[in-house]
């Protein structure tokens, strides 16, 4: 239960070439800010040729296909389809709670930030980053390119957990500074006393495609807690007198499970992505099979 | 509710401790020392806290196990505290006497197993030693004709079982008296002596068939009667005697009572041996639950053993036979202080002159002088300065005596009362006598009134030391009694009653009753072989007769002393003991008691095995708690 004194390294070396090979899925493809590697619905001016369209005064005389004009005696406007980029916002729950687990649940939490920022920014995508919890927000400027890849692992390194859960609140300010659409994905426990309906709500108006990664630590999940105890709430400090016993824990593992139940069926019925897992889960297999499985990389 | 734990504790006083279970709850609930654990969050934990108790307000309690050890274990030690007790078979209190007849009823034979209502009683004897409790403590007490402690109180069930097993079978008749006086000593309620047996219970192990019942003034509660036994098949001899034939001289009849105890007609023979020679044999048929007299007509033999037997196989053989030795008549000497004309001198002599073995003279009042020589000397309206050695018969006088009070003359007194177990009273029935006048005299304390009317006697017997005196207030020309049977039955009992030189005059002793042995010419020793062929030597001093007691076997008994050989017979003859149809219930002086059959009941404590299970629980507890196996 006590939280883990230092990070690993965030991801192996062999583990990042893997991760070469993969690439952020977005199934509706979002206009970027800047361009990028990722096919526009916009027609652009990438060297694809899309589509001609008749010319109207005002176009660009560099875009008038002449050939056609020779052949034809009329002006046409050569289309050619426009390259953007795709923003991932990264958004990591770094409240008390998730600094708990063996190994943490904000390890699991930065090891998956790492890998989905690696691929994207070997995708040329966007990358925007912040950790926050009632405590502050710690963030960075967004970045782009593989350049950036170090500057974005040492920050997630450099992520510390503190202060209580408002997933709402967290989303909010974030949505509030960076309003380009995109994939965005929140890494967080769901432990949120004030309910985690309204972050969801929040990140699905922002129209993007969202995701859910439920990081819960394997003493969350099963709990081998004995005798008469004093649990004591790691954010709020309020504490419950519970006496172990087989209906109890019978009766947590119900509630448990009706609490994953609960957020996964919140999530999937507004479309967004679900995906529940431990945090002692190796994190190769869980890039590979769940997020793959889960549609946010292929 | 406590009256109702009351109910079956012993000591329930500690059944107060039980305020000692929500004591344990309340430092459960208050000093329950919580381990503090910090988790990422408590909001599962909450939900299913909420979730458990809104089920239950108590499922918290319910589901402790280490709590719910913890208050068995107090409430098994509060009521092992509190001596919780169960009805059982067995005995209450905690002090008993085991009272174990062992008289000739008890040797009848029950069952198809033949087991004697002896063992049987001593069976159950064991079987109650065996259901004692630790601290119980118990005595054992034999009885027949004498009671004998076997064992004094003791919590040594080895001697208890010991003294059961040592008790013996005795052809006598049964006396509680003395076992009562014992437990009267013992008693809680004796004002004399504080007792040291507050709960003494009396265990009485019989078939009631008790001779002196009647005259016992015990406390019925303190008895539990167990009855043993069930058969009445029974018939015996009750009684035997011989005498001359009035009509036929030189015969002699010998009587025979006989009595069934059988609620049928029991048909049977009757034979009559002399020295074990059979000279008679009658059919009887033996009337239900009574008596039937029968009589053997034979020769008047002089000397020998008579023997009397009963040719049945009923269930208690002892009472089949009786035996009776014949003597040559001994004379007795008698010398009657009488005017010689007077009608009392003619009734009393004819009275006396038709006992055999009478020898009498005469004088008259003028005349006496103290005469050493007579065993019985009867003076009629006259009493001498000097008491004459031997008895006296005093008729309407008075002897100087301490403590001998003559009063005024009463006239006509009815009679109202006589005393039928005095020798001398014995199968006398005066009652229909008319007198024309009697003295009133008081009688000194320690004497008999032997027939009695309104607030005086008419006949007492105020022996002194070895000599015997008896006083008849009244002329005995003054009534009709010289005319009635009972005079010269009543003669008879007299001449009877005088001490012989010798005991062997008696026909037979009642078995358990000591024989008396005079002195024969300065022979000091004599030797006395019972039925069962075991010998003993007495020493007989020349100025004091020796008892000898050790007559519980009924048969002949064989005495030498000195040169002369002769027998005793010791005979059972009671119906009491004859009459072997147990008694359901026992007539004190002061009360009546129900027998049971049933086993007794009573307590038998469990607080050990409350114990125990404490105990085991809380090593169970303790494994819990170090293993905290199921939590």
């Amino acid at each position: 239960m006590s939280p883990k004194s230092s990070t690993p390294s965030l991801l192996s070396p062999a583990f990042l070439n893997k991760l070469d090979r993969m690439a952020l899925l977005a199934k509706k493809v979002k206009p970027g800010v800047s361009k990028g590697e990722r096919k526009s619905l916009r027609k652009g001016s990438s060297i694809d040729f899309a589509d001609y369209r008749d010319y109207v005064q005002g176009d660009d005389l560099r875009h008038i296909d002449w050939n056609i004009y020779s052949r034809l005696e009329s002006l046409y406007i050569k289309l050619f389809e426009e390259r953007e980029d795709l923003t991932l916002h990264l958004l990591i729950d770094a409240s008390e709670s998730m600094k708990f687990g063996s190994p943490s649940k904000l390890d699991m939490a930065k090891q998956l930030a790492a890998a989905l920022g690696y691929i994207a920014l070997a995708g040329h995508e966007r990358v925007s980053i912040e950790a926050f919890s009632e405590h502050g927000v710690q963030r960075i400027s967004p970045c782009r390119g593989k350049g950036s890849i170090r500057k974005l692992f040492s920050f997630i390194e450099g992520i510390e957990s503190g202060g209580d859960t408002n997933l709402e609140k967290g989303s909010d300010r974030y949505l509030m500074r960076n309003r380009s659409r995109g994939v965005a994905v929140l890494l967080t426990d769901f432990f949120d006393d004030s309910g985690f309906e309204g972050a969801v709500q929040r990140l699905v108006l922002s129209r993007s495609e969202v995701h859910m990664m439920h990081i819960l630590a394997p003493e969350e999940l099963n709990p081998k807690l004995t005798g008469d105890l004093k649990l004591i709430d790691s954010e709020t400090k309020t504490f419950a007198e519970v006496s172990m016993s087989r209906a109890l824990l019978k009766q947590y593992e119900a509630n448990k499970i009706g609490f994953i139940n609960s957020v996964r069926k919140y999530c999937t019925a507004r479309g967004v992505g679900y995906v529940q897992l431990s945090s002692d889960a190796p994190l190769e297999t869980t890039v590979m099979h769940l997020l793959r499985g889960g549609g946010m990389v292929r | 509710m406590m009256a109702w734990l009351k109910s079956f504790t012993l000591a329930p006083q500690f059944l107060w401790f039980l305020w000692l279970l929500p004591v344990i709850v309340i430092l459960y609930l208050l000093k329950l020392r919580r381990t503090e654990a910090v988790i990422s969050s408590t909001m599962l934990w909450m939900k299913s806290l909420q979730d458990l108790t809104a089920n239950s307000p108590f499922q918290k309690l319910r589901k402790n196990l280490l709590l719910l050890l913890q208050l068995l274990i107090i409430l098994l030690a509060v009521f092992a505290l509190a001596r919780p007790y169960a009805k059982m078979e067995g005995l209450s209190g905690s002090h008993y006497c085991l009272v174990i007849d062992h008289s000739a009823s008890m040797q009848t034979l029950e069952g198809e197993d033949g087991k004697t209502r002896l063992e049987l009683a001593k069976e159950k004897a064991l079987e109650l030693i065996d259901n004692l409790e630790r601290g119980d403590k118990a005595m054992v007490v034999s009885f027949s004709e004498n009671a004998e402690v076997k064992c004094e109180m003791t919590d040594d069930d080895y001697r208890l079982r010991a003294a059961i097993n040592s008790i013996e079978p005795h052809d006598t008749r049964s006396n509680i008296r003395d076992v009562m006086m014992m437990a009267a000593s013992l008693s809680p309620d004796n004002p004399d002596i504080p007792s040291t047996m507050p709960d003494l219970q009396l265990i009485l192990l019989s078939d009631g068939q008790i001779t002196d019942l009647e005259d016992i003034g015990a406390r019925a509660r303190d008895v539990v009667f167990q009855k043993i036994g069930e058969t009445s098949y029974n018939a015996g001899v009750v009684a035997l005697s011989m005498r001359e034939n009035d009509s036929q001289d030189e015969m002699h009849q010998t009587l025979v009572s006989l009595y069934n105890a059988h609620f049928e007609v029991i048909e049977t023979t009757l034979t009559l041996y002399l020295n074990d020679s059979a000279i008679g044999v009658e059919e009887v048929q033996l009337a239900p639950e009574g008596m039937t007299d029968t009589v053997f007509q034979h020769p008047d033999f002089q000397e020998g053993m008579m023997r009397v037997e009963l040719d049945l196989d009923d269930r208690l053989a002892v009472d089949n036979q009786a035996w009776m030795t014949i003597q040559p008549a001994q004379v007795i000497k008698v010398l009657l202080v009488s005017d010689t004309n007077s009608s009392n001198s003619f009734y009393l002599k004819r009275a006396l002159g038709v006992i055999s073995d009478v020898e009498l003279s005469e004088m008259s009042p003028s005349a006496y002088q103290t005469i050493e020589g007579y065993d019985l000397t009867i003076f009629d309206g006259f009493a001498p300065e000097i008491l004459p050695q031997g008895s006296s018969v005093y008729i309407n006088a008075f002897p100087k005596l301490e403590g001998l009070l003559p009063g005024e003359v009463i006239e006509a007194p009815p009679i109202l009362g006589v005393d039928r177990k005095h020798p001398v009273m014995r199968y006398l029935s005066p009652e229909n006598v008319g007198i024309g006048s009697a003295t009133q005299f008081a009688v000194p304390p320690g004497s008999f009134e032997l027939m009695t009317t309104n607030g005086t006697p008419l006949i007492a017997d105020v022996s002194r030391n070895a000599r015997q005196l008896l006083i008849i207030g009244f002329d005995i020309s003054d009534s009709d009694w010289p005319l009635k049977l009972s005079f010269p039955l009543f003669m008879q009992n007299v001449v009877n009653w005088v001490p012989r030189t010798s005991t062997s005059a008696q026909q037979f002793v009642q078995s358990g009753t000591p024989i008396e042995f005079a002195a024969q010419d300065n022979e000091s020793e004599l030797s006395i072989k019972k039925p069962d062929g075991i010998t003993s030597n007495i020493v007989v001093a020349p100025t004091h007769p020796v008892y000898y007691g050790d007559t519980a076997l009924v048969g002949a008994y064989s005495v030498s002393q000195g040169e002369s050989r002769y027998s005793i017979a010791v005979n059972l003859s009671s119906i009491e003991e004859s009459n072997i149809k147990p008694s359901d219930t026992l007539s004190f002086g002061r009360g009546t008691i129900q027998a049971t059959q049933k086993p007794l009941r009573t307590t038998r404590e469990f607080w050990p095995i409350l114990v125990l299970i404490a105990l085991i629980i809380l090593q169970f507890e303790w494994w819990i708690y170090s293993k905290r196996a199921w939590i």
